[in-house]
């Protein structure tokens, strides 16, 4: 049994390829129990790679993947009687019932949670008798959540969970993760969740890493990096000629205004600003989405 | 009470739930034994992390604003601050200095600064009189 200060996810240098593509080229990360961890990159930067190997649905070229300290390859059973996963496309047996596919999904399951599956049934207005073949792509993946959250595994690992749904099914979704999956044991309870829609997950991402090109760009406490990445906005009555600002992500300038990106180092920026007179003067942090985008200047960057 | 997050201020987002309780505490929203909302309820209302909303409600019990009854949730407490005169002082004077600086990068000058602190200051003591 792993103790609580053991990493849930630990990957180290984890490389997948594809004949000549390599999808994952040495990424790290590591997940502590109870925390709601974001896996962000753009399409194809090898989000989706790295999940199968945690599932052992692929098998890394070299690196190390455990889970709850357990090798997925070695003790795959061990492992996915522990976790949950919702993909991106979820595929059920048209034929069956939403009863039909909750009873066949619990009967790979030790522990099944009776009255979540009925809150939930009843939350989404789910008819246990509708064939899956007739409901909608919100449906579809209201019914895959319950079916992770009914058996309360320690870890929900979610791909792309609400892309393509209406907004009011995407707030219902991050509510029932909140809310029925983490609030039954917060200790005990692990999210890992790969999305591009961002702000939705917003509030409840205490950690993240960025990925591109198979490769971690940023990883970071959310609190923290909303305090180093800041916006500055400043007017001036007279353009300063030589507004060389040290150290600045990136300065946009559009008539008597600019717009800087500060790295950490807001403090000085702001000050800098200050001491220009400026007409009016603005900083506010950046959302994690924002983070995201802006990571790519900080690839740029370092290359 | 209704809360109101906003990811771009800079603070954390802990910190502007616990800012925003005392502040609701010190206007008379709260009163002396109101429960506060449970973590779970409030979690799904802002759609942040629960551990967020517990985190703040730790740092308010340990600043004596709320206790915690087992079973039945948080509550407001009298308001004894454990913290003594000079540290009470201390942690003051950092946010007034904040203000003396913000007041004169917008060149509003000594007098107005005081007549709007007292100004604020009577605000509060009229709403906590008008909520009791």
């Amino acid at each position: 049994m792993s103790n609580s200060t053991n990493p849930v996810i630990e990957i180290k240098d984890l490389r997948r390829s594809y004949g000549k593509h390599d999808a994952v080229n040495g990424l790290s990360l590591s997940v502590r129990p109870g925390r709601c961890y974001g896996f962000f990159g753009r399409n194809g930067a090898g989000k989706t790679t790295t999940i199968k190997c945690l599932l052992n649905l692929l098998r890394p070229n070299s690196g190390t993947v455990n889970v709850f300290g357990l090798n997925p390859q070695r003790e795959e059973v061990a492992v996915k009687a522990r976790l949950a996963y919702v993909p991106d496309m979820v595929a059920f047996y048209p034929w069956m019932s939403v009863r039909d596919t909750l009873e066949y999904l619990a009967s790979f399951r030790r522990h099944w949670n009776r009255e979540l599956e009925a809150d939930l049934l009843n939350r989404f207005q789910l008819d246990p008798l509708k064939k899956t073949s007739s409901l909608s792509k919100g449906q579809r993946t209201q019914l895959a959540l319950i079916g992770a959250i009914a058996p309360e595994p320690e870890l929900l690992v979610l791909d792309e969970p609400t892309s393509g749904l209406d907004p009011i099914v995407r707030r219902e979704f991050i509510e029932t993760v909140i809310g029925a999956y983490q609030s039954g044991d917060p200790e005990h309870r692990t999210v890992f969740v790969s999305t591009h829609l961002i702000s939705e997950f917003e509030g409840l991402i205490d950690e993240f890493t960025i990925i591109e090109g198979g490769r971690e760009l940023l990883t970071m406490e959310s609190d923290q990096a909303r305090d180093r990445f800041r916006k500055i906005r400043a007017r001036f009555a007279q353009m300063p000629t030589a507004l060389n600002l040290p150290g600045a992500l990136s300065v946009k300038q559009n008539g008597r205004e600019v717009e800087v990106l500060a790295n950490g180092n807001s403090e000085a920026l702001l000050e800098f600003l200050k001491a220009r007179s400026p007409e009016e003067l603005r900083c506010e942090s950046l959302t994690l989405e924002e983070i995201f985008v802006a990571s790519n200047i900080l690839k740029k960057g370092n290359a | 009470m209704v809360f109101q997050i906003d990811f771009k201020s800079g603070k954390p987002v802990y910190l502007q739930l616990v800012d925003q309780i005392r502040y609701a505490a010190a206007s008379g929203a709260l009163r002396l034994g109101d429960p506060l909302p449970g973590i779970r309820p409030l979690a799904e209302e802002l759609r942040v992390n629960r551990n967020t909303i517990a985190k703040a409600y730790t740092e308010l019990e340990n600043q004596g604003v709320i206790e915690t009854v087992p079973g039945k949730g948080c509550f407001l407490k009298e308001n004894t601050s454990p913290f003594t005169k000079q540290v009470k002082h201390k942690l003051l004077l950092t946010e007034i200095d904040e203000a003396v600086v913000t007041a004169h990068h917008l060149q509003v000058d000594r007098e107005a600064f005081l007549a709007l602190v007292r100004e604020r200051v009577d605000y509060f003591e009229r709403k906590s009189q008008e909520n009791t």
